[in-house]
């Protein structure tokens, strides 16, 4: 866009002087004429050795009319004013008139010369003239003419051309401009589409796109699907890898029970069995959670949290847990469906483990699009040393409860992917209150 | 107790029959969910320890399987793939436990005596009909303070007659529950079992715990007292 109105400003200067330079020729050829017409009413002066112009034969009026703007002069070659017209020998302007220098005869020398403040014309023609004598004087024939007509007409010209080109440009730039917002509206569009998906508010490009737009978004489609594709594989197959590995470890594990081991081996083994399976569980979980982008659609965290919850209820049933939920009926959040079982499984899990007979679940609203959900027990607690600890890798604080000791670490892991914070605390219920803050979708 | 062990693994297979069998068990096995599920529908068990990932039908299909069929059988379920995922979708089809390999046996059989107890009614590990008493964990009786010696199979007779307290149990059940399929079972055997522990625990035939009633069964007529669990 810049180029063009540069363009067009450049042909409007190249257009003004290409209108100027003809009109100061069309101005010396009126003055030639002149001139010219001027030699058709010279004469012999009345002594024969000189001319003089007779004004009887001068034909154009403005010559004869005072201050007329328009003066003829006729010199000598000593540059002595020999005849003058009546428009200037009638007021005191020809006499101030600068004389003109010397030119060779038979050359017109046009310029433009200031002259009572104002702009002028003149045109020096220099000739040969006989005498009576048949000898050659030479002469100057000076035409002067007020160029304030001209500069008006040219002022009047440069006005009109300027303003019209600026009404072009401005025009040319606001079609131009809504034409580009108008053809550039659908790869806007795009951009907000990716945006969404990098924050994982949606899976693809859902929107409808014009014929030149679609084959990129359909081709984008099909490598997102293709990304998901390979990044539930990979899952897959850590999961399979997990299997096949947890299996000999299982083995490993039984062998414990032989009685012909020594107490000092069966140590060891299990042991080393129990590190061997940490180590597995928690670096295959680390692995699935850095692959890839994962996109999630907006699930209802309550299915979740309900669904789990009666699990352990039948797991822990003979503690006889008090459960109690003051969720609403959905809280929509964006997290993989495997991630959130993992998430609210592990803590949940371990309130009702380490709880004497309550565990309670709450949330507040802290923001617009932000909760925070509060998982409470009424065990015995832990302080921040402790809950630290768990909280990284492998490190199992209460040996005598069943677990794999990782729980917590492989929640800490994957709220880190999400950007979820988790902190723990004392619960008023007198154990550990897990709270997690969580952006929510509004529905 | 009698127990039905589904596991492909050979080796773990092998690993929790044994362990099952020192616990004094009788156990049936298969290493596929088809025979599995054969084996659920067909034969009597007190609890099933099945495998989620098994070759022909899967673990979760065997159990939708047996639940639709109304059995309410016990079921521990194993599992290597620890994703809370599976376990929430085995538990929701009708497993009562879970147990993420690899795991300690100690644990499997704690487990798989809570779930025996649940079935039945008792929340403890001690199984108390006044004046008897019987700790599962320990395999110890009492009557009132005094210990009782029993042979282990006077111990299983009288444990499936204590959980199963106030129900009539045939002998063939009794049987069923306390050989496998291989051994030459006599129904005779049955009541030199009964005989013996009512002497053991009634010598002076005042108490009176077993009550044989003709052509159908035993009974065990003391009342059971449920102690408070201990949290």
């Amino acid at each position: 866009m810049i180029v063009l109105v540069i363009f067009m400003i450049l042909m409007a200067i190249a257009l003004e002087k290409a209108v100027v330079k003809r009109a100061l020729q069309a101005e010396e050829d009126k003055l030639q004429v002149m001139i010219y017409s001027l030699l058709a009413a010279v004469d012999k002066s009345p002594d024969g050795l000189s001319v003089t112009v007779s004004n009887e034969r001068v034909f154009e009026s403005r010559l004869m009319t005072r201050d007329s703007g328009l003066y003829a002069i006729l010199y000598d070659e000593h540059h002595q004013q020999i005849w003058g017209s009546r428009s200037s020998s009638e007021s005191a302007v020809w006499k101030a008139l600068p004389k003109a220098k010397n030119i060779d005869v038979g050359d017109w020398q046009f310029s433009t010369q200031p002259f009572n403040n104002k702009h002028h014309f003149r045109l020096v023609f220099a000739i040969l003239w006989p005498d009576t004598n048949d000898q050659l004087n030479r002469y100057n024939v000076v035409i002067w003419q007020d160029a304030g007509g001209y500069l008006r007409q040219l002022d009047h010209f440069r006005q009109t051309l300027w303003g019209w080109l600026s009404i072009t440009i401005v025009l040319l730039l606001s079609v131009m401009y809504l034409v580009m917002v108008w053809s550039l509206r659908p790869l806007k569009k795009v951009g907000l589409e990716i945006k969404a998906i990098e924050d994982r508010k949606q899976t693809g490009f859902e929107q409808n796109y014009p014929t030149e737009i679609t084959p990129l978004t359909d081709n984008l489609n099909i490598l997102l699907s293709r990304e998901q594709y390979q990044h539930q594989r990979y899952r897959d197959a850590m999961d399979d890898l997990a299997h096949s590995l947890k299996t000999p470890l299982a083995v490993l594990n039984g062998l414990t029970d032989n009685d012909s081991l020594g107490r000092a081996e069966l140590v060891t083994m299990r042991e080393q069995t129990a590190r061997m399976n940490q180590i597995v569980s928690y670096q295959l979980q680390r692995v699935a959670n850095v692959v890839g982008v994962k996109i999630n659609k907006p699930i209802n965290l309550i299915t979740f949290i309900d669904k789990i919850s009666a699990a352990l209820e039948k797991v822990y049933k003979e503690k006889g847990v008090e459960f109690k939920s003051t969720l609403p009926g959905s809280i929509l959040i964006r997290m993989d469906e495997s991630d959130c079982y993992e998430v609210m499984g592990n803590l949940l899990d371990n309130a009702f483990k380490y709880c004497q007979d309550k565990v309670h679940i709450n949330y507040i609203d802290t923001d617009d699009d932000e909760i925070e959900l509060n998982i409470e027990d009424n065990g015995s607690g832990l302080d921040s040393l402790a809950i630290d600890r768990i909280l990284n890798r492998g490190t199992r604080l209460d040996e005598t409860n069943e677990g794999q000791g990782i729980g917590l670490a492989v929640v800490a892991g994957l709220v880190k992917s999400y950007n979820i914070n988790l902190r723990f605390e004392p619960s008023v219920l007198g154990g550990l209150k897990a709270v997690l803050a969580l952006q929510v979708v509004s529905s | 107790m009698r127990a039905i062990v589904i596991e492909d693994d050979l080796t773990i297979q092998q690993q929790v029959v044994s362990r099952l069998k020192k616990a004094g068990f009788v156990v049936d096995c298969a290493d596929n969910g088809r025979e599995g599920l054969y084996l659920l529908q067909e034969y009597p068990c007190d609890v099933a320890i099945i495998d989620l990932g098994l070759p022909v039908m899967s673990g979760l299909e065997v159990i939708n399987a047996i639940r639709k069929e109304g059995k309410n059988t016990p079921i521990l379920i194993l599992t290597a793939r620890g994703r809370w995922q599976d376990k929430v979708e085995a538990l929701d089809a009708g497993a009562d436990d879970y147990l993420v390999k690899p795991f300690h046996h100690e644990e499997m059989m704690a487990r798989i005596r809570v779930l025996i107890r649940r079935a039945s009614g008792w929340s403890d590990s001690r199984i108390i009909c006044a004046p008897l008493s019987l700790d599962t964990t320990t395999q110890r009786t009492f009557v009132d303070d005094r210990e009782i010696d029993l042979t282990a199979y006077e111990y299983k007779v009288l444990e499936y007659l204590m959980v199963h307290a106030g129900e009539v149990i045939s002998k063939t059940v009794l049987t069923e529950h306390l050989y496998d399929d291989e051994a030459d079972n006599d129904s005779n055997v049955i009541e030199v079992f009964i005989r013996r522990l009512r002497q053991k625990l009634d010598p002076n035939e005042d108490l009176k715990p077993i009550e044989t009633l003709r052509g159908r069964g035993y009974r065990l007529t003391l009342t059971r007292v449920e102690q408070a669990s201990v949290k």
